[in-house]
């Protein structure tokens, strides 16, 4: 199974890096909420001596892996269309390959965006804990979410069977998701609804935890936690999105 | 394995509600054979590759395919065989090369088998040259043998194609045919494949099954079958079918050379001993009871004769239907719309390079000596009725010259009769057999 997944993770690896301008496009959204956004409310939001724009990059992390990850499952009909699974169904590959190198992949793209983000967020002035390890472990806290939005993504493709809804269950849970959670406005600022639903919301734990390591006063508790969370969400997600694709074979 | 290479028996494919693609359909296709499924859009082809290749499971029934039980052993069937389905399923955004690559990873090939493999292949199927390049920059034919060879790189015993020509023009369909033929001849591979394109089933088959409405309405060999319709074929149209038609239908069936009938909607298949020289008397009846013939052709048996007597419908009136459903086939439930449908279009044509390389082929000149006969084994010839039916059709448009269109039907006077039958086509008749 293993082997398999590295295949196939590679075959899509080389194609991404045959347009790299898709993975670029997807971070104009993620790059509009930081440059206006940022400088919009850096006046408005008083965070003591925190810096908005630190408070928020962490957010637009998170929106950019949301916003990356939700085109696995379009990918996934686009490949069943034009019968590429079939020809994976028909060898003797693990099913559980197929779904996993997807998701890896789609991964892969949103780590790499990630540290793009990151970039430009430095070169904005804001000011993050950019030490290697910590890096690392924001970098965790990315590729768990992305698993666990990517492997959503390629679930609810195999459920829809087609490429609008899938694409307007995608934009209908960004948003809300976001604003549900801590990604752009500190959790005390929220009214107590909205802090309920930010509680379950994978998103809020995978922000706090970035945000945790990103600061430059680390707090593994938060982190840890965070870690946890994304873990069994992630975990979770996959083991829907393989069911869901073993399902629909038999 | 056993001299049986597939042996289906009772397969049942329920759709739901309650849509029987296929219905208790029974197959054997022995090893080191060509079984060619031929049947209109929606008849269970597909479906039936689908079940046979564990692409789809099924309600009831038993399919063993390499001696392997497809529902209890798949892996040992997925080994055994090589699926070109209707999609190209290759990827556009990789080499041939990577495309084979892959494809013998997925098969746990040794990398140093794979090379040699590809070598061989692109060799064999003439891409040696752009093996290397992007699929997005191949033509459609290129696509489909690129599609073969990556079937083909496990070395399988049965290979089922699913419409292999479909979208391919009529140059890089006979480049295909040579192919498909050359891989059973030379390496002994078993081949079921589906079609709706009579020339296709007729050349490359040594059996032919019949499928409709999800069973097989029969199965022997081309030859066999279209010897199975006594006589010439007769087709007569009408554009109205009234009294005097029907006297004509009457009094034709009376006379001792006609050996059978069929209604087609307006048009009447007639089956005719020495046709040839019966039209004349034919004409005489229409003529006595004032029937409007607005055409009338006459033709030796094709297997649209067979298929007609078989399922009571031409296969040329479906052709043109878009293909199965395969995405409901796919999935087993859902996908009523026709998003996906339409965005399944024709293939390309031909570059220039390979429509060159089709003009110097083997596949040609065996053709030019009647060995190996594409459409030419087809041998229709259309009168049109101008002066009977009073009214002014196409033929004039001929300047009373033989034409022929791509399903190498002739169209030609009655003046032109005599060059008709002296012609090449003529000479190839028994050639063109396999």
């Amino acid at each position: 199974m293993l082997a398999d997944t590295w295949h196939l993770f590679n075959k899509y690896m080389r194609i991404t890096m045959r347009m790299p301008m898709w993975t670029l496009f997807t971070l104009i959204q993620p790059l509009i909420w930081l440059l206006i956004f940022g400088q919009l409310f850096k006046d408005f939001v008083q965070l003591g001596d925190e810096d908005y724009m630190a408070f928020m990059v962490p957010g637009i992390l998170v929106m950019t892996v949301l916003f990356g990850s939700s085109w696995s499952g379009v990918s996934l009909l686009r490949e069943i269309t034009a019968g590429t699974v079939d020809k994976m169904l028909v060898s003797p590959v693990s099913r559980i390959a197929i779904v996993l190198s997807r998701v890896l992949h789609s991964s892969a793209q949103v780590i790499a965006q990630a540290f793009i983000m990151l970039l430009v967020a430095w070169i904005l002035g804001a000011t993050l804990n950019m030490s290697p390890l910590y890096l690392l472990m924001a970098m965790v806290i990315v590729l768990l979410l992305g698993i666990g939005f990517a492997a959503l993504s390629n679930g609810f493709a195999i459920a829809l069977q087609r490429e609008e809804p899938l694409v307007m269950i995608g934009n209908l849970m960004t948003l809300p998701l976001i604003f549900f959670s801590s990604a752009l406005v500190p959790e005390q600022f929220m009214p107590d609804w909205i802090q309920l639903i930010s509680a379950v919301n994978p998103i809020s734990y995978a922000v706090d935890a970035i945000r945790a390591v990103l600061s430059t006063t680390p707090d593994m508790a938060i982190f840890g936690k965070g870690l946890v969370v994304l873990t069994i969400f992630a975990g979770a997600s996959l083991a829907w999105a393989v069911t869901a694709f073993n399902a629909l074979r038999d | 394995m056993t001299n049986l290479a597939i042996q289906i028996k009772g397969l049942t494919k329920i759709y739901p509600p309650d849509n029987r693609a296929v219905d208790t359909l029974d197959l054997e296709i022995k090893a080191g054979e060509i079984m060619a499924l031929l049947g209109p859009n929606g008849a269970g082809k597909s479906t039936t590759i689908r079940a046979a290749s564990t692409l789809c499971g099924f309600d009831e029934g038993k399919v063993v395919v390499a001696g392997f039980d497809v529902d209890t052993h798949s892996l040992e069937v997925r080994q055994a065989i090589g699926v070109v389905a209707q999609q190209t399923g290759i990827d556009y955004f990789l080499t041939g090369r990577e495309n084979m690559v892959l494809q013998g990873h997925l098969y746990r090939m040794k990398r140093s088998d794979i090379n040699s493999r590809i070598e061989e292949l692109a060799r064999y199927f003439e891409l040696d040259s752009s093996i290397d390049n992007l699929v997005s920059t191949y033509s459609g034919g290129m696509r489909r043998k690129l599609d073969i060879a990556c079937a083909l790189i496990h070395r399988p015993e049965i290979l089922f194609l699913d419409e292999p020509t479909l979208g391919l023009d009529i140059k890089n369909r006979k480049i295909l045919w040579k192919h498909i033929d050359k891989l059973n001849k030379e390496f002994g591979l078993t081949i079921l494949l589906t079609t709706h394109y009579l020339e296709e089933a007729d050349n490359l088959s040594h059996q032919v099954a019949i499928i409709n409405n999800g069973q097989v309405q029969v199965v022997d060999t081309p030859d066999a079958l279209k010897n199975s319709i006594h006589g010439d074929s007769i087709t007569v149209s009408f554009d109205d079918v009234g009294k005097n038609e029907q006297a004509f239908f009457h009094y034709a069936q009376q006379q001792s050379y006609i050996k059978g009938s069929t209604w087609e909607d307006n048009k009447l298949h007639l089956y005719v001993e020495n046709g040839g020289a019966n039209v004349a008397a034919l004409m005489a009846i229409a003529t006595e009871n004032q029937a409007q013939i607005t055409n009338l052709s006459l033709s030796r048996p094709t297997l649209d004769d067979v298929f007609l007597k078989y399922t009571g419908t031409s296969i040329l009136e479906t052709k043109e239907e878009e293909g199965d459903e395969w995405w409901k086939q796919w999935a087993g439930k859902g996908g009523n719309t026709g998003k996906w449908k339409s965005q399944w279009g024709a293939g390309d044509s031909a570059e220039d390079g390979e429509e060159q390389s089709w003009k110097n082929s083997d596949w040609l000149k065996e053709s030019e000596d009647g060995k190996n006969i594409g459409t030419q084994k087809r041998e229709e010839a259309q009168w049109q009725q101008d002066s009977w039916s009073g009214q002014q059709q196409g033929a004039n448009k001929n300047d009373g010259s033989n034409t022929t269109d791509e399903q190498g039907s002739q169209q030609w006077d009655p003046s032109q009769q005599g060059n008709w039958q002296n012609n090449e086509w003529n000479k190839n008749k028994d050639g063109g057999e396999k």
